[in-house]
């Protein structure tokens, strides 16, 4: 077995180990909330996952505007590998982070979805990362389809500093959960609270690199794939 | 707790979801390589002669 599939296993197996305690922190470890009504406390229990999920998804942009960035000045295929490969997994993140927020929403705010801020700029966000795909899917030569999507994705990135902000900046439903300024909307997490919080974001920053470590594999796998068939004029 | 057990489902099968897309598109492509390189080890030796 090959070192690069061996570090594979070791982090999938890792990956699955951190996700379990993740999942205890979240529902074992971490006290009920005490600012909220008690009618809501386990519905409340959703934030260990959706505030991971949604800062997941913000990395994983981070990620692909750093590798887009990267390939234009360097031209190497690895960093549109790396690129395309983190701009899926934010999309995953996002859609996991929406739809469980959503059901945040329901029981605190009494609806599923309202056009607030932080929803509309982060639904922009994620409209933008399916563009990037509808693009790269529209372009067949391999070097163009990767310099347009490289200069695509860095200005597709500019919409995921503009969500971050969104709360701290513009009147909003949202809480702010970290480092909140005065006049926002803080949610305020007691001390158990706040460890199992950081406990489930390392497991998601963990799981991360790992889904991450497997698509880029996946990707090296295509690119083989295409240079077979290139020498077969396929 | 039905919203809390909806939130952590749908998470998990998101995840599931994009873990089984992964290990189906590294088979097809696995599989799809040693055909193509099947093909070019029979193309090799005619390109040889």
């Amino acid at each position: 077995m090959s070192l690069s599939r061996r570090l594979l296993q070791i982090l999938n197996f890792a990956a699955l180990v951190a996700m379990l305690i993740a999942v205890y922190a979240a529902l074992v470890l971490a006290p009920d909330a005490i600012n909220v009504d008690p009618s809501i406390r386990p519905a409340q229990r959703i934030i260990y996952f959706h505030v991971p999920s949604a800062w997941s998804s913000m990395l994983a942009f981070f990620v692909a505007f750093i590798a887009s960035i990267l390939y234009l000045i360097t031209k190497h295929i690895r960093w549109d590998i790396w690129a395309r490969a983190a701009s899926e997994l934010g999309i995953a993140f996002t859609v996991a982070a929406i739809i469980s927020g959503s059901l945040w929403a329901k029981p605190a705010w009494n609806t599923y979805w309202t056009w607030d801020p932080r929803l509309t700029t982060y639904t922009i966000v994620l409209l933008l990362y399916i563009a990037y795909f509808m693009l790269r899917g529209a372009i067949d030569e391999p070097g163009r389809r990767a310099r347009m999507a490289a200069v695509y994705g860095i200005f597709a990135f500019l919409s995921v500093p503009l969500t971050f902000m969104s709360i701290r900046w513009w009147n909003t439903i949202h809480p702010v959960i970290v480092d909140a300024p005065e006049n926002t909307n803080k949610f305020g997490l007691g001390p158990n609270m706040m460890n199992a919080f950081m406990i489930t974001n390392i497991a998601f920053i963990i799981l991360f690199v790992t889904l991450l470590a497997n698509r880029i594999s996946l990707g090296w796998a295509e690119e083989r794939m295409d240079a077979l068939k290139e020498r077969l004029n396929f | 707790m039905t919203y809390l057990a909806a939130a952590y489902g749908v998470i998990w099968l998101a995840l599931f979801i994009f873990v089984f897309s992964i290990f189906r598109r590294q088979t097809r492509i696995d599989s799809e390589i040693a055909a193509l390189e099947d093909a070019l080890e029979r193309i090799a030796p005619e390109d040889k002669a």
